[in-house]
Formats: C-alpha cells, sequence, structure tokens
C-alpha cells in the first residue's frame, strides 16, 4: 500500500492517475474482502463441527456467548470424543457406542457398489460409444429415460420391488439396486468417444475380441473417466441416507448416516459426540474430494452439461 | 413335422445356421455389454413405477399386505385430504424460494470466480465442499447452529448487539432457514456447470463485442447470457427436480414441524407408507409426484428453448 506514490513512474503502460489507481486498490481490497466473506461463510460450519469435536462437551457451550474465537477454537484439545464414540472410553462402553461399525457398513456398501458399478457401467458405455446393435437407439431412449424418474419420490414403490424380492434388510437389498447408473455410462460413454478409434481397429485386426478391446484398448484409454465416476459414485453411496432408513432394520447392519441421524433423535442429545459422528461421517468423502478436486470437478461439470 | 421329418431337421439346421452367422454371433456377445444394466434399470427403475400403480389400486401395507381392490378410491381421497395439498403448497414453496435465488449466486459467483487465480481457485473450493458433505450432517449441524439457546448464528448475532432469534421452532422461519441451508449446500454444485458452461462460449463473441465498444453490462446482457441459455435450463430444471424431492433436512431438522410448515410430499409419503402404515396411498402420492415432475420438467424445457446455437 506504501507503494502506491513510489510506482507511478515505474508502471510500464499509460500512465494512470493517482485517482484511478485508489479505484483500482479500492476494487482489490472489496473483492478480496468479498472472497473472505465467502470462504467464512462457507467453511465457518464444518470448521464448527470439526473443532466442536475435539474439545470437551462442557467448553462448547462455555464459549458460545460472548462471541470471541474461542467459539472456534479449543482451549484444551482433546480426542476424547473420538474414544467414546469407537467405544474404547469408559464412557462410551457405558453407552455402548460403536460407531466403527457403522463407518465399516458404510465401506463395504460402497466399495461393494462402486466396483460393481464400474464393471457393468464401462460395459455399457462401451456398448452406447462402439459397438453395433440393431435396436441401439430404442436401448439408449430405455437407458435416458431412467434419468427422468425422481430417485427420492420412487423410494417407496422401489421399497416394495425389493421386500417382494427377499433383499430387505440385507447388504444384497443395499447394493444391488444400484449396480448400474445411467449417469455414469452416459458420462463414461462420452470419455469412451474421445478414444480414437483406430486404436480399436488395430486391435481387431491383430484378432482381439471386443472383450479384449474393452480391456486392452479402451480401459486404459478412459482411467481419468473411470475414476472420476468412482469418486462421485463413491460419494453417492457413503452419503446414502433414506434409501439405508427404510431398507435396514437391523442396527447391526446399518450404515453411517442413518447412524448419526438417529443419534440426534434420542432424547438426550450429546453435542460433542454429534460434532465427532458427523465429522466421521463427512471427513472422509471430504478429504477424497480435496486431494483429487481437479478430477471431481471435471466428473460435475461433464455429468452435469451432458447428463 | 412329423409327417416330414427328414426335410424338416433339413431346414432347422440351416435356419439354426442363419441365426448363429457371424453377424448374429456379433450382436448376441454386443447385447452381453449392456445385459446387466438393462436388468438393473428394468428392475429397479422401471418396475417401482408399475408397482406403485397396482397397489396405488389396493389397500395395502407393509404388515397386512394386499387386501381389497379400490380402484381410484386413492386418488379421490388425495384431492380432499387437506394435508395433501398443504404438502404440494410447502414444496412448491420451498422449490420456488430456493431456486431462483440459488441460481442467480451461482451465476454470479461463476462469474466473479472464473479467473484462473489461485485466490478464486480457493474461493472456489470453499463453495464446493458443502456438496460434498453429506445432507445427512449438514442438517445437523445447521439445525445447531439454528439452535435458539446454544446455536452459532444467535452467538454470532450477539456480537452485534442483536437478542436471540428463534429459527426452526418458528412456523414462519422454519422453512426459510431450511432454504437458506439448502442453497448454501447446493450452490457450488450449480456454479460449477455454469462456469463450465462459460467456457464453452467462443472468446470470438466477447472479443468482437469489446472492439465495437459494448459495455460490459452490455456484453452480459446481450452475449454471455443468451449463450449460456442451456445451460442455465439444464440448472433449473435439474434443480427444480432435486429441491422438489426434499426430504432429509425435514426428516433431520423438524420432521415436518412446527404445525406442518416444513412437512413437504416427499416427508409426507414417507409418514404414511412408513409410520402411519398405508401404502397404498403413500404409493398413489409417489405416482402423482412422479407425474407433476414430469410435467413441470417438460414445461420448463419448453420455456427455456433456444435457437441459439454457437
Amino acid at each position: 500500500m506504501e507503494n502506491t506514490n513510489t510506482n507511478i513512474n515505474i508502471v510500464a503502460g499509460p500512465p494512470k492517475s493517482v485517482s484511478q489507481k485508489l479505484k483500482d486498490l479500492g476494487l482489490y481490497i472489496g473483492e478480496h474482502f468479498l472472497y473472505l466473506i465467502l470462504v467464512i461463510v462457507f467453511i465457518a460450519p464444518l470448521v464448527w463441527m470439526v473443532l466442536g469435536s475435539l474439545r470437551e462437551e462442557k467448553e462448547i457451550f462455555a464459549n458460545l456467548y460472548p462471541f470471541t474465537i474461542h467459539t472456534f477454537l479449543p482451549i484444551k484439545w482433546t480426542i476424547n470424543t473420538y474414544l467414546d464414540m469407537f467405544g474404547i472410553s469408559e464412557v462410551g462402553i457405558m453407552y455402548g457406542l460403536e460407531f466403527q461399525k457403522f463407518m465399516a457398513n458404510s465401506l463395504f456398501v460402497s466399495v461393494c457398489v462402486v466396483s460393481c458399478s464400474l464393471i457393468f457401467n464401462t460395459m455399457g458405455a462401451y456398448f452406447f460409444a462402439r459397438l453395433d446393435f440393431p435396436f441401439k437407439n430404442f436401448l439408449l431412449i430405455f437407458v435416458v429415460a431412467t434419468m427422468l424418474i425422481p430417485f427420492q419420490a420412487t423410494i417407496v414403490p422401489l421399497y416394495i420391488v425389493v421386500k417382494d424380492l427377499g433383499m430387505n434388510n440385507s447388504f444384497w437389498g443395499l447394493i444391488i439396486p444400484w449396480f448400474a447408473s445411467p449417469f455414469v455410462i452416459f458420462a463414461l460413454a462420452q470419455f469412451i468417444k474421445e478414444i480414437p478409434k483406430e486404436l480399436d481397429e488395430a486391435a481387431t485386426i491383430d484378432g482381439a475380441s471386443l472383450w479384449g478391446i474393452l480391456w486392452n484398448v479402451i480401459i486404459p484409454n478412459a482411467i481419468p473417466g473411470i475414476i472420476t465416476m468412482a469418486l462421485l459414485e463413491f460419494q453417492f453411496i457413503w452419503n446414502l441416507f433414506y434409501w439405508p432408513l427404510i431398507v435396514i432394520n437391523s442396527p447391526d447392519l446399518q450404515m453411517i448416516q442413518v447412524a448419526i441421524a438417529n443419534q440426534t433423535t434420542q432424547t438426550q442429545i450429546f453435542w460433542g459426540r454429534t460434532f465427532a459422528g458427523s465429522t466421521l461421517a463427512s471427513l472422509p468423502v471430504i478429504i477424497v474430494f480435496l486431494a483429487l478436486q481437479k478430477w471431481y470437478i471435471q466428473g460435475v461439470a461433464t455429468t452435469g452439461l451432458k447428463g | 413335422m412329423t409327417t416330414v421329418p427328414i426335410s424338416s431337421t433339413d431346414k432347422e439346421t440351416s435356419f439354426l445356421a442363419r441365426l448363429w452367422s457371424p453377424r448374429n454371433r456379433y450382436y448376441f456377445i454386443a447385447f452381453l455389454f449392456i445385459f446387466p444394466a438393462l436388468i438393473n434399470f428394468s428392475i429397479f427403475r422401471y418396475l417401482p413405477i408399475f408397482a406403485a400403480a397396482r397397489s396405488s389400486l389396493w389397500q395395502y401395507s407393509l404388515l397386512g399386505g394386499y387386501r381389497d381392490f379400490i380402484g381410484l378410491q386413492h386418488y379421490e381421497n388425495m384431492m380432499i385430504d387437506p394435508y395433501f395439498w398443504k404438502s404440494m403448497k410447502v414444496t412448491a414453496l420451498f422449490v420456488l424460494m430456493k431456486v431462483p435465488i440459488q441460481v442467480v449466486l451461482s451465476l454470479v459467483f461463476a462469474i466473479l470466480l472464473q479467473k484462473e487465480t489461485k485466490t478464486s481457485a480457493v474461493v472456489r473450493s470453499a463453495i464446493f465442499t458443502p456438496v460434498v458433505t453429506s445432507v445427512v450432517v449438514v442438517s445437523i449441524i445447521w439445525a445447531m447452529m439454528y439452535h435458539s439457546q446454544l446455536g452459532l448464528i444467535n452467538s454470532m448475532l450477539s456480537a452485534f448487539g442483536i437478542p436471540r432469534q428463534i429459527f426452526l421452532s418458528d412456523p414462519d422461519r422454519a422453512l426459510p432457514a431450511m432454504t437458506a441451508m439448502m442453497v448454501w449446500k447446493d450452490l457450488g454444485f450449480s456454479m460449477i456447470i455454469i462456469m463450465a458452461g462459460l467456457k464453452g462460449i467462443p472468446t470470438v463473441y466477447r472479443e468482437a463485442a469489446i472492439v465495437d465498444g459494448a459495455k460490459p453490462w452490455q456484453i452480459m446482457r446481450h452475449i454471455t447470457l443468451p449463450l449460456l441459455k442451456r445451460v442455465l435450463m439444464f440448472v433449473v430444471v435439474t434443480q427444480t427436480i432435486f429441491s422438489f424431492q426434499n426430504f432429509v433436512p425435514v426428516y433431520v431438522m423438524t420432521k415436518g414441524g412446527p404445525m406442518d410448515a416444513t412437512k413437504v410430499i416427499v416427508y409426507y409419503i414417507y409418514q404414511f407408507g412408513f409410520l402411519f402404515q398405508d401404502m397404498g396411498y403413500a404409493s398413489a402420492m409417489s405416482i402423482v409426484t412422479l407425474l407433476i415432475l414430469l410435467v413441470v420438467s417438460m414445461i420448463q424445457m419448453r420455456l427455456f428453448r433456444t435457437d441459439v446455437e454457437y
């Protein structure tokens, strides 16, 4: 800021008047002030959650009024709440908490769905992007139309079907309905279409079968797309709530999102534990997202625009 | 067939040979690639709709199973059910508040943050983080933030000397409070899509306009917005459909209260199917919701139809 006066003669291009420079500086400060506000608004609730799980519960309430830095920042840091959640501490054993069970369930279901979905959706995408078939356009409409079916509004009917198949209250009921996705087929088909066709043709001349081409030519070239879709699918399943809520009755099979929601609907709510449970339920996906952000956003942009 | 056995087997083998021709063999193998997905969509996407249409014509509960056939009785009841209409009103109000605010804000932020600088990348990530956070966690944390005594928002307001406010237990404020939260959560998603749309506009148009001496807002009004119409249409349609099916925040934060002020249609369907044990009525309402959403999205696509191609 002190440089505003000394710089006048150094700046290349048409010299700017002092008032113009002040205006630029004002714009710059205004813009960055807005950025700061935005970051605070969008991050503060999550920071409050994570930091709230790393302190004693009394501390959360004691520092709420007046509003200071310690409303967020713990004075005494502790991981006791997490020990409670995992049933390692005395309090945790007393309340019979074993949150790791729900995390393991969610992880198991997510991994199963993502792997099944990658196999079957990649096959489907390859079919639409490359293969010849008499009724291909009809099949395409059949697949695209499923995207128009509203998901939450048809959960009750889906439950009727899954119950008739005898899959309710089991991992089957959580996994089987999601092993194929029209959105993923569509996005992957876009990726596969961008792979040069000459590669397939060369492989065909070498005597490769369709499976051979898919495995040796298409999949290695579509890895970025496949990883992006795996990320989106993982997030979708890990965050699933309504479906496990109605399809699973026994607490032992329950997924993490339903487990934390149940914890808050009990008569006595423990804020510390709720913060810790929420952190455990959301941080895995947030960390994966921050680490692989570029691919992630690309995935949303492609499925969003072309799906 | 039994009268001329020899010639018929001849014909059959040649028919089979034709059926198993190299071309048909190729088609058969190709079909195997899409077959699992087709099975999934038939059973878990299309069949539920038929199952719902069927059970909406019966007295049907999960415990009692099918009882009497009652025809369109459920649909007639729905027409005179004041709670059904109330929940439709609440749902429509939620969508009408949330979608316009969200789309306008995400358009503004997309334009503001499309620069390829480090700071704008950080702000973009911050805005996108709630999108990947589960809606359950978001609802739980915001319910705590809205808490009338112990909430973060009241603590912040107190720093400005504003007295404690009631949010979620006030019938007039509960739905707007929930709307604000969901705008906060979904904003990043629509922002990213609009940003991708902005990137897709060829720069020549903007450059030509600058050469012609157009002002920034003129470029916005006459070039960017018209070319962005298709992307905006997509965002409005998908966000309307998503928001119409809002369920989790209602389940976690308010259970439909206070005084049914937040009881949206999907929550009402859930109540009938799983709490009141009336799957038949719940199915009938699911079918009606499905039809409404199809009609709404068709109207919106018609309204936003654009002739501009680039």
